[in-house]
């Protein structure tokens, strides 16, 4: 029975191969972009579930500051996991893992540049499932000295050599002893630190060493007598999974203002480890809305692939109706049609499926280039072949499922006779099919467009300084330490227009603190200052806009000086900021000048209070601006004097441009593949509507005769078979306007500063579809138009 | 084998109600040959369709092989329909996409007949109606009369009880056209009970009775010597 479904399934796709081709294209390219996309949302939500105890461990955080200076805090202070330890049953476990970068590891005469290692507790090993291959799980870190690292980096210092008991070099001769090696991390772990060191040691380092102190009064004895420190990601593992994680909060917060007074209120957060990778700590949208959208528009994608499919075979089953007739007549029951029919899609669907398989082979490389993802189609990850699976299949039932029952269900007398044309000539179904697909690909290209928009609002935002041709890089020890020689160097070169320096990157400042104090600061304030550190001239070199007062001088004094910008003044509620009491931390000083306000974060955020200080002590970013034109001499000129003072680390400097660009390289993504979708959104809905419109010239070919035998010119013929689908496409436009009015709008809510979306695109988007439909359309119209009508006539 | 009484069938559409079959009453005994005749629109199509089981009576009974069928479920009759009765068409209706072998073969498929089986039967009646040569063709590559053959040899290759032909020469010339009344007797002859609708007095004379209706009744009987 099969092979015979199977055997007159085939003959009539050979016997129909138009409507084979525009049935298999569709399938295919819907396929395959839907799995691409499936594939990425199944990756980004499979982050961290490699751990067993995944779901007893969270990630602590903390929320400082209130209103507009509100602040979540990833990374916490060192001592909450002791106490946490010891003073919470539900808590079984911590782990602290206090990431660090940029820094060269020599093994012989060999170096490398590690940016991605860290300080972190033993318990690493045993709280998370990282597979420690060499080494001791319960003791992997004899002593200070000691590094675990993952495998391939082992065989990048060592080669083939065992790597255990190896010694690496770094800092001043400080030397490392290999005690472990973990496997490489999979590319969905959040956790990607390629060598890690007891904590004990930063311990040592920072605290017991370097007799650690804020005010030069008090020294801290140790990391876990340190509240101020928050450079620490804090992992507690609980005891089971139903353990109150309000209720830890509030211990954890008890804890800390318990210890700290000073800072309280301090509420504390838990994150899920699951969450981490999209979600923020407070557990607002960090990916996720990103992963949603991707997962829906990739069933749009499938759907109007399928939608293709069931319009096309349920236009054509009119054809179908003397067959369908004549095997019932001769016995078929309905359920052998109707598995006639499913065998049929399916057929068509295997055919589609392995083109969609080679492509997804063929392109993988080039989608995980541009998704930044390490996909990879082996057999042992059942989970992608799962979603591979359930995609096939889930598209195959959409598709097949409808048709076969139309078909099955046939009344073999009406079909014989012709009558079943009236049931099926009824074409509502088949109208609305069409209508889902414009609307979908309409959304889609609404969509592109807005998020253009936004993108070349981001680009040519004036964010209250000039970035233009400016590029920064991080000073090291003794370089900083002879600022003033690397600045008089560059100067000397035509290139370099002029060098200042700052604590930070100045596109995403990132410090902040809420230990701040002023002469009628209100009681219940909870503000938050974001700081930042600057030499006399960054000002003016970045051309900031100075409201009132006075720039830094570079006088002692200034150490007492504070600039802050708009924000800060309407915050704190000054009336004439100017040479008012302003506490920062341990430092007491005036105001002295306040800044127009600029943009030190994404623009998703508004702008925060600020507060310049003069510190040019702890300014360790170097910024220079060049001439534009010879910017690569500047680039030269900063290599030259970088190697005087740390010949082994290579130079890494960044144009302000691009790293503002970098900021938003999620939103530029989005932009491309919202392109992509559509593009193949529409081609794909082209597709079904020109297999439509063929159908229906044909369909109608007498009816054209009759008319042009009347009289009836080309363009009124053309006219009535357009009119026909433009009504539908109008239709489209009209239901998907508001739909992606409200997606695109809550898109943009994540941006505090953004575009209206305005009615332009609209009428793009609108426009753009109906020419396209149009253009479809008129292919077959024309065609039918042109038909000589004795002919059309004669083959009735 | 057939005895119908007091039939009816109406057909309505919104404004107008047609009565194709007015009370109409008649039998068929096992191994007749019997041919309807009568204008368009007399209801010799609705009464064949009728007989097939293909669509039901409004009123009235129809007793088949001593069951009662007239208001059985489509299943029923469908079930029914394919152990008992073969259709032969005025347009022959053989399936485009299949060869002459494989439309012969599908209502033994429909009927779960074993593959060897199937060849073995496929092979004989494909014999008999002289159409072997052609097994692998398709339908679009015979003339009217060999495709005329192979639809009768696909409504007897399950060995039917009852053949109902629906103007079985009317595509075809006369010299075809008695080829295939010659065959439709033949299998008559072998016991097969034949009803038979046609405008064509030539043909109404291989049988052995003319049942002739208007307006949905019967108007005469001739029974042919």
């Amino acid at each position: 029975m099969i092979k015979n479904y199977i055997k007159t399934a085939w003959r009539n796709i050979l016997q129909n191969k138009f409507y084979a081709t525009i049935n298999v294209t569709g399938l295919t390219v819907g396929l395959v972009v839907g799995l691409f996309m499936l594939l990425w949302v199944q990756d980004e939500l499979s982050f961290d579930k490699n751990n067993t105890k995944a779901k007893n461990i969270y990630k602590v955080g903390i929320v400082g500051g209130t209103g507009i200076s509100k602040q979540i805090f990833s990374h916490i202070i060192a001592p909450v996991a002791t106490f946490a330890k010891s003073e919470i049953p539900e808590v079984k476990d911590a782990v602290r893992v206090m990431p660090l970068g940029d820094a060269p590891f020599k093994y012989k005469d060999k170096v490398f540049y590690e940016s991605s290692f860290a300080f972190t507790d033993p318990s690493y090993f045993t709280v998370f499932d990282f597979n420690l291959v060499k080494g001791d799980k319960r003791n992997p870190f004899p002593d200070n000295s000691s590094i675990v690292i993952t495998e391939s980096t082992a065989k990048r210092y060592f080669g083939n050599e065992d790597p255990i008991g190896k010694i690496v070099i770094t800092g001043q001769d400080e030397q490392n002893k290999v005690t472990g090696v973990i496997a490489d991390y999979p590319a969905n772990s959040s956790f990607q630190y390629h060598v890690l060191m007891p904590i004990s040691r930063f311990n040592d380092l920072a605290y017991i060493k370097s007799k650690k102190s804020y005010d030069n009064k008090t020294i801290i004895s140790s990391m876990d007598a340190d509240w101020s420190n928050f450079g620490f990601e804090t992992y507690l593992l609980l005891k089971n999974d139903n353990v109150n994680t309000v209720a830890l909060e509030k211990k954890l917060q008890a804890i800390h203002e318990r210890q700290n007074p000073i800072d309280a209120p301090v509420p504390y957060l838990t994150q899920p480890l699951l969450k981490m990778h999209l979600y923020k700590a407070d557990g607002t949208d960090a990916g996720m809305s990103t992963v949603s959208t991707f997962a829906i528009v990739a069933l749009m994608l499938l759907v109007i692939a399928c939608i293709n499919y069931v319009n096309l075979s349920t236009a054509r089953s009119m054809l179908r109706a003397k067959e369908v007739s004549m095997r019932k007549i001769i016995g078929a029951g309905k359920f052998q049609l109707f598995m006639q029919f499913m065998v049929e899609t399916a057929l068509l669907f295997v055919i589609a499926s392995v083109f969609a398989f080679v492509l997804l082979i063929l392109l993988l490389p080039e989608f995980n280039q541009f998704s930044g993802k390490q996909i990879a189609l082996n057999f042992s990850n059942y989970n992608i072949w799962l979603c591979i699976l359930l995609t096939l299949v889930g598209t195959l039932a959409a598709s097949s499922i409808y048709p076969a029952l139309l078909l099955s269900s046939f009344e073999p007398l009406k079909a014989l006779k012709g009558k079943i044309s009236v049931s099926i000539g009824n074409v509502a179904f088949r109208r609305i099919l069409v209508v889902l697909q414009f609307s979908a690909s309409i959304i889609l290209i609404i969509g592109t467009l807005v998020i253009g928009n936004q993108l070349r609002f981001i680009r040519n935002k004036n964010l209250g300084y000039d970035k233009e041709n400016v590029f920064s890089f991080s000073m090291r020890n003794d370089m900083q330490k002879h600022f003033d020689v690397v600045k008089t160097e560059l100067l000397k070169n035509p290139a370099v227009l002029s060098v200042t320096r700052a604590g930070r990157d100045i596109i995403t400042n990132g410090s902040s603190t809420g230990n701040i104090d002023w002469d009628g600061k209100p009681a219940n304030s909870n503000m938050w200052f974001n700081q930042v550190y600057a030499d006399k001239d960054l000002i003016p070199f970045f051309k900031m806009k100075l409201l009132s007062g006075d720039n830094f001088t570079g006088v002692v004094a200034d150490s007492a000086h504070f600039i802050i910008n708009e924000t800060a003044v309407k915050e704190m509620g000054l009336k004439d900021p100017i040479g008012k009491r302003l506490r920062i931390q341990a430092r007491n000083g005036t105001i002295i000048g306040v800044v127009k306000d600029f943009h030190f974060t994404t623009i998703h955020k508004k702008i925060e209070p600020a507060v310049f200080q003069y510190q040019p002590n702890y300014c360790w970013k170097v910024y220079v601006k060049t001439t534009g034109r010879d910017a690569q001499q500047a680039i030269a000129a900063a290599i030259a004097s970088w190697k005087q003072y740390n010949n082994d680390v290579p130079f890494n400097y960044a144009f302000l441009d691009d790293t503002y660009t970098k900021m938003y390289t999620m939103e530029q993504k989005q932009g491309s593949l919202f392109n992509l979708f559509a593009t193949i959104a529409i081609v794909i809905s082209c597709l079904g509507l020109f297999g439509l419109a063929t159908y229906s010239a044909q369909v109608k070919t007498r009816e054209i005769g009759i008319r042009k035998v009347l009289g009836a010119s080309v363009a009124k013929i053309i006219r009535l078979l357009a009119t026909e689908f433009m009504v539908l496409i109008i239709i489209a436009i009209v239901i998907a306007m508001p739909i992606a009015w409200f997606a695109m709008n809550s898109w943009l809510q994540d941006f505090a500063y953004k575009i209206n979306i305005g009615w332009v695109v609209f009428l793009f988007a609108g426009g753009g579809a109906s020419l396209i439909a149009l253009a479809t359309i008129s292919i077959q119209s024309i065609k039918a138009a042109l038909a000589n009508p004795v002919k059309s006539l004669r083959s009735e | 084998m057939i005895k119908i009484t007091n039939l009816e069938k109406f057909y309505r559409t919104e404004e107008v109600e047609t009565i194709a079959l007015n009370k109409l009453s008649m039998h068929v005994n096992t191994g007749e040959f019997v041919a309807i005749m009568g204008p368009s629109g007399c209801g010799k199509s609705t009464l064949l369709n009728i007989l097939g089981m293909l669509d039901d009576p409004d009123e009235g009974s129809y007793v088949f092989n001593e069951i009662e069928v007239a208001h059985f479920n489509e299943r029923k009759r469908a079930d029914l329909r394919k152990h008992n009765i073969g259709f032969v068409f005025q347009s022959f209706n053989l399936i485009d996409e299949l060869t002459v072998f494989e439309n012969v073969e599908l209502p033994l498929i429909y009927t779960g007949v074993p593959t060897a089986e199937r060849v073995k039967r496929v092979e004989e009646v494909l014999d008999k109606m002289q159409i072997m040569h052609r097994r692998n063709h398709y339908p679009q590559q015979l003339s009217g009369g060999q495709q005329q053959r192979v639809a009768i040899a696909r409504a007897v290759v399950n060995k039917p009880k009852l053949i109902l032909a629906d103007e079985p020469t009317g595509n075809l010339d006369s010299s075809n056209g008695n080829d295939v009344m010659e065959l439709l007797t033949d299998l008559n002859e072998q016991g097969t009970t034949i009803i038979m609708v046609t405008h064509s007095e030539h043909d109404a004379r291989y049988s052995h009775r003319i049942i002739r209706l208007l307006d949905g009744q019967t108007v005469m009987e001739n029974i042919m010597v």
